[in-house]
């Protein structure tokens, strides 16, 4: 009744409406038009002004090329079957003397063909190694239709332009933690180094040490065997140096990074060539919380920011006390989504030798007693603080873990107590020695985005993690100084000049998006 | 008059030509323009903005460059004759009809006694120039197209020529410039609902005649391509077709202003106002016009043939013929209130 009242109702007020006059409704879109006069037109005059189009903005795929393990996922789910990977195996040395030689993948040729591509984004969603994102660029048509299969290099030069990750909403579920480590943790333990750092909020470390580090362990690491592990060591150092023509912090880095890398450890475990010193590898790994931890009482906040990215995984060895609240609170500070963009700060670097090395080794001894270690593992730590405090190394750990790790690795199957007692000259591991024979090019062109990383990146400040680690947005800057001072860098390092703008940009962007989140 | 020139009749006569000949292309210029751009700004686009350099002042001068370099094709089994004199019997009417338009006062090429009866023979002979192009042009769209041209340009002439009627009644001249002297303000209003009536007959009418939308059929580009003018192409094209249109769009603005709108009088009669030269007002009452004609385009859609028609016989004509009556009244019984 009440229904049949309200129809009756509407079917009035609708004949009404109907009724209001011959013509009226003429004139009433007559006036509907003319309002439209008045208003402020949506056109956008493309050339000359450009839309700021969405962060998500589907426009080209760029390719981190470093994090690409040519796994072909990308390539088989591919609709289009526009992705062409090639590759081929690279054979290690084996982890240990008598084991077998361990092989790898060599990205040789990564193309979109983009004149197939329709955007769907799928290979983007695929990737479990964060190798491919989307770029807003969109003006890259040809003439030739050949032109618009994009090369690795040229993709590569698309990920200047990725933009970072948007930030976390508040009360979202942060990637990494512990709670919530089932994803990153299991990337991690298929992927090696490079993608070990995906979860990570400090990408800034995989873009500054990563492709040096990378660089060491495709190099076959025959000479490692032979070199006593210090040689090693240092000749690692000078040649990350030397491939990045970079400061004293890029040296540094290398070297440090490649130690607990997943597959770096087992070629420095060879050097020691005993069983027994393998487990030693395990424990320079876990040794990678510890520093942290003595860091953290001096107030090396800086430091401390990197960490919990690694505490996560270190689920056995390293106590659940480390992370502590202020390490927590960190972490969710910094937006924890795998894009490739640092967000961080490059791990700090302290190069002097400062500490005196005994005291470093007392104390951790000591800290190490003290949280309940047991007496070969405090000791052994305690033995790679002493190390790394000779040689003038602090920093915090490598989000790398012992278990996860490695991915083929004997270790995986070790019993994890593994604190052995003694080995001690294997406190550091090495790692391969990184020969090279490919090194000078692909290093300077993956390592480009690192080498401005340490450069231009002001001193961690870690009140302000999102700004500095874009290449360029130094702060607070004005953008347009930004986009000038990069393009500037950028030529000055021969870069082209395409290359140079779209950093330029993506720097610009990044300096504008800071500023205004402020 | 400070000094005194003496032409003889024919020179006066080529003096006129030229001055029409040079203004009726800048006027169909500057009213393509505005239809480009209040079009567009009724879509909430921009229309044209490069070419010229300035808000794309240039775009039809850009538009007839292209269309000159563009091939004259006549279809192999057209009336070439018939074809090429299409043209010209569309194209000239455009032009002759600004003969007798008053600008102002004494500003007007030829104050015909029987002017207004001259304009609406005039602008008439187009329809049979669309007939010519549909016919010889061997197409059946541009068949099509000329004969809904012809059945809607001679339905719609009818309104317009009982609606000038009932001014030319109420005024008591033919003469343009006699029938704006008689008209006194508020031009539209006075008589009381006569003149008003009129007018929006007129202007429905107009647009119609102008085969423009909502009124488009005979060239309504969905259904028959351009209608008559689809086998047009290149300088044909633009002298049969778009400047023809645009010409005749300008020129029935400025009757309208002129029948309806009291021309070139001041649109309130103060004394301070009449300085103010005539041809000012007139232009402003003509764009006035014009824009309505640019609004209506983009706000309704096509109607059907069939509406078409009986929009034009069964509304529009009766309303006049009525209107006609009404002011036959008038004039008979109240002669001294429509001085």
């Amino acid at each position: 009744m009440a229904i049949d009242e309200h129809k009756l109702e509407n079917a009035r007020q609708l004949k009404k409406a109907r009724k209001a006059g011959y013509g009226i409704g003429l004139i009433k879109g007559m006036a509907v038009t003319l309002k439209h006069l008045f208003k402020h037109n949506t056109v956008i005059q493309y050339p000359d002004e450009k839309q700021d189009l969405p962060a998500r903005t589907r426009g080209v795929i760029a390719l981190k090329e470093e994090n690409c393990t040519v796994c072909m996922l990308c390539a088989r789910e591919c609709p289009d079957w526009c992705i062409y990977i090639d590759s081929h195996k690279e054979t290690l040395p084996p982890k240990r003397e008598g084991g077998r030689p361990r092989k790898r993948n060599v990205l040789d040729r990564f193309a979109i063909d983009y004149a197939l591509c329709m955007y769907c984004g799928i290979c983007v969603e695929v990737c479990p190694y964060d190798a491919l994102f989307w770029s807003r660029e969109f003006e890259y048509s040809e003439y030739d239709i050949r032109e618009l299969t994009h090369e690795k290099e040229r993709l590569s030069d698309w990920m200047a332009t990725v933009l970072p990750p948007p930030e976390l909403e508040v009360g979202a579920e942060v990637p990494g933690q512990p709670a919530a480590s089932g994803a990153p943790a299991t990337a991690a333990g298929a992927a090696g180094p490079g993608s070990a750092q995906r979860p990570s909020p400090p990408a800034a470390a995989t873009a500054a040490a990563q492709a040096p580090a990378e660089q060491a362990e495709r190099a076959p690491a025959a000479a490692a065997t032979a070199a006593p592990p210090t040689e090693a060591a240092t000749k690692s150092q000078e040649q990350a140096g030397e491939t990045k023509e970079a400061q004293p912090a890029g040296r540094a880095q290398p070297t440090e990074e490649k130690a607990p890398t997943g597959e770096g450890t087992p070629a420095a475990a060879t050097t020691t060539a005993t069983p027994d010193a393998q487990p030693e590898a395990v424990k320079s790994e876990t040794e990678a919380a510890s520093p942290e931890q003595f860091d953290r009482p001096e107030g090396d906040k800086a430091a401390a920011t990197t960490a919990p990215e690694a505490k996560p995984g270190t689920t056995d060895e390293a106590p659940a006390a480390a992370l502590s609240a202020e390490d927590k609170a960190k972490f969710q500070e910094s937006p924890g989504p795998n894009v490739e963009v640092p967000h961080e700060t490059p791990q700090p670097v302290a190069l002097q030798p400062t500490e005196d090395a005994e005291a470093v080794y007392k104390q951790v001894l000591q800290e190490q007693l003290d949280k309940g270690s047991s007496p070969q593992v405090a000791e052994a730590r305690a033995k790679v603080a002493r190390v790394k405090a000779e040689r003038g190394i602090k920093r915090g750990p490598t989000p790398i873990q012992t278990e996860k790790m490695v991915p083929s690795a004997p270790t995986k199957g070790q019993p994890e107590p593994a604190e052995p007692s003694g080995a001690p000259e294997a406190t550091e591991p090495k790692p391969e020695q990184g020969p090279v024979a490919e090194t000078s090019e692909e290093t300077t062109e993956a390592s480009a985005p690192a080498e401005k990383t340490p450069a231009e990146t002001p001193p961690p400040a870690p009140d302000e993690p999102k700004a500095e680690a874009a290449p360029a947005a130094g702060g607070d800057d004005d953008p347009e100084a930004v986009y000038q001072r990069v393009l500037a860098e950028e030529k000055a390092k021969g870069s082209s000049e395409a290359v140079a703008q779209g950093r330029a940009k993506a720097a610009r962007v990044k300096a504008e998006r800071a500023k205004k989140n402020g | 008059m400070p000094f005194e020139i003496h032409l003889t009749e024919w020179q006066i006569l080529f003096v006129k030509l030229g001055i029409i000949l040079a203004l009726v292309p800048t006027m169909t210029l500057v009213a393509g323009y505005a239809e480009h751009k209040v079009m567009a700004h009724l879509q909430h686009r921009l229309g044209p903005m490069y070419p010229g350099g300035f808000h794309g002042w240039a775009i039809l001068l850009a538009d007839g460059l292209k269309f000159l370099y563009k091939e004259d094709i006549i279809p192999e089994r057209a009336d070439k004759r018939v074809f090429s004199l299409a043209t010209f019997a569309i194209f000239v009417p455009a032009v002759m009809v600004y003969l007798v338009i008053p600008v102002d006062r004494t500003l007007i090429i030829e104050d015909l006694d029987v002017g207004i009866f001259y304009l609406l023979a005039i602008s008439s002979v187009s329809t049979i120039g669309i007939l010519m192009a549909g016919w010889s042009s061997a197409n059946k769209y541009a068949l099509i197209g000329a004969l809904r041209a012809g059945a809607q340009l001679i339905a719609y002439e009818l309104p317009i020529v009982l609606s000038a009627a009932v001014v030319v009644m109420l005024s008591g001249s033919l003469s343009l410039v006699d029938i704006v002297e008689a008209q006194n303000w508020p031009f539209l209003l006075w008589p009381p609902g006569i003149g008003l009536i009129a007018f929006l007959v007129f202007t429905m009418a107009g647009v119609a005649e102008l085969t423009r939308p909502p009124f488009d059929m005979p060239v309504a580009e969905s259904e028959i391509i351009t209608g008559a003018f689809t086998e047009y192409s290149g300088m044909r094209f633009i002298f049969s077709y778009f400047f023809p249109e645009v010409a005749n769009m300008v020129a029935f603005a400025a009757i309208g202003a002129t029948l309806f709108l009291g021309g070139y009088q001041p649109i309130v009669p103060l004394e301070f106002l009449e300085v103010i030269p005539g041809i000012v007002w007139f232009s402003l009452k003509t764009a006035l016009m014009l824009f309505v004609f640019l609004w209506i385009r983009p706000t309704f859609p096509r109607l059907r043939e069939d509406q078409l028609q009986k929009f034009a016989w069964k509304i529009l004509i009766p309303i006049t013929l009525a209107l006609i009556l009404v002011a036959g009244a008038w004039v008979l019984y109240a002669p001294e209130a429509v001085r």
